[in-house]
């Protein structure tokens, strides 16, 4: 007996958005952070701010917490990111 | 109006458990093969058109449609009547506050409780009795299987890849109990969450496994709930200090107490909101005094506020054992109660 069964998947890619122009140096440039709020972020990104600063010469750092860890980062985080050079984030775990 | 999904021809039964392994569509348990008469026969119990939409993801964009959460229903084991049920789940679980993707996604390795409430408990045979939280009947076990069967599916919700669950639980295969209404004189979960008593509806919380207390040594019902309010003491410590939605299961033995000394489920959800808490520095006595600071003397209650406990009679006829359903972590995401058959989200009329 041939079974003729489904796909069940959404066959569909989720949406995706696009890469921003990529930056040819950091020097003088403004990085901002966004952390989940959990512990492992603060030592991990508390380094890669020196790091920025004292090898690619980043003039400025901004620090931004997101209130729910497993959300997607708060409005005024995400309208905030426009005047920033670049933006990095991770999960810290 | 013709299914829009990909149809696959496979020769015999074998061929379509290897399949859908080989894809990686399965929870690595044998599946029913989703035909299109199987699928439409869910779809028309429900009176769905196969495009119609439940909802949309709200992190991640994606379009949830009745024909999709059919297939793996059909899956998972579902007859026709199961499905309302599971689209309502569904639907509940596309709600902003319930927080699916972390729930899902997150190392603390939750899994979605259903807790369902109403005429169809009888009308499909759910049972909240002998072995609530375990195998017990057909309807529960393939509910809950299938909403699992979906987040694999439609979210990706797979072991490493969307799951990043560093445990998981057995929830995770199936998690669907009923409440017992008829055996008590309680109010319905559902009622008691803003759902008229005649309506069937579907909770559903991102729950982690459920830890068993027992007493069968006193009939007092602040003893009997002291020992409630302790497991989630001891879950606060443990686990996360962070207060949620906690869910309590009451057997019929112990329930008759509560209910002889007219203990109402508000009542019984003010006092474990007053006995439910501790001190931040109690996490010193439990190896992480680390993270204490100076925040030892802070009080951390296990639920914000008495609402947030769900209160659900069920279990075998004898015996004096309870669970403690904890929260996946804390408040980051909310129970949802929704009737089954409700509109969310409807377009209004047009004139």
């Amino acid at each position: 007996m041939t079974f003729r069964v489904l796909d069940p998947t959404p066959e569909k890619a989720p949406p995706r958005g696009q890469k921003a122009a990529r930056l040819d140096t950091l020097k003088g440039k403004t990085v901002g952070f966004i952390s989940n709020g959990k512990e492992g972020t603060k030592g991990f990104f508390a380094h890669v701010e020196r790091l920025l600063r004292e090898q690619y010469g980043v003039k400025n750092v901004v620090f931004r917490t997101k209130t729910n860890y497993s959300a997607p980062a708060d409005k005024h985080i995400v309208a905030e990111i426009r005047s920033w050079d670049a933006v990095i984030s991770g999960v810290g775990d | 109006m013709p299914l829009a999904s990909r149809a696959y021809e496979a020769p015999d039964i074998a061929a379509v458990q290897e399949l859908y392994h080989s894809k990686g569509w399965t929870d690595g348990l044998p599946i029913v093969p989703p035909t299109e008469d199987a699928v439409r026969a869910c779809l028309e119990w429900a009176m769905m058109p196969p495009d119609q939409l439940i909802g949309v993801e709200p992190v991640r964009g994606l379009a949830i449609t009745a024909e999709k959460i059919a297939i793996n229903a059909v899956m998972a084991g579902c007859l026709p009547m199961h499905f309302p049920a599971v689209v309502t789940a569904w639907t509940a679980m596309m709600q902003p506050e319930f927080l699916v993707h972390g729930a899902t996604a997150s190392t603390g390795g939750s899994a979605i409780m259903v807790v369902l409430n109403g005429p169809i408990r009888k009308e499909i045979g759910a049972t909240g009795t002998f072995n609530a939280l375990g195998n017990k009947d057909r309807a529960t076990a393939a509910i809950g299987r299938a909403i699992r069967l979906c987040l694999i599916n439609l979210l990706e919700a797979r072991p490493g890849e969307i799951d990043r669950s560093t445990l998981g639980h057995p929830g995770k295969f199936s998690y669907c109990i009923a409440e017992d209404e008829e055996d008590t004189t309680w109010l319905p979960l559902h009622v008691q969450r803003g759902v008229e008593r005649e309506a069937s509806a579907v909770t559903v919380m991102a729950a982690g496994a459920p830890r068993q207390i027992m007493n069968e040594w006193t009939t007092k019902p602040e003893e009997i709930l002291e020992t409630f309010a302790a497991d989630m003491r001891a879950n606060l410590r443990h686990y996360s200090i962070h207060p949620g939605n906690y869910a309590i299961i009451v057997p019929k033995q112990l329930r008759e107490h509560l209910q002889n000394a007219g203990w109402t489920k508000t009542k019984i959800a003010e006092f474990i909101h007053e006995r439910a808490r501790i001190h931040r520095r109690e996490w010193a006595d439990v190896g992480k005094g680390s993270v204490v600071r100076d925040k030892g003397d802070r009080v951390y209650p296990a639920l914000a506020s008495p609402e947030h406990l769900l209160v659900i009679a069920a279990g075998g006829p004898a015996g004096g054992f309870g669970a403690v359903i904890p929260p996946w972590l804390g408040n980051k995401s909310r129970a949802v109660t929704l009737p089954i058959g409700a509109c969310v989200d409807c377009e209004p009329p047009k004139k």
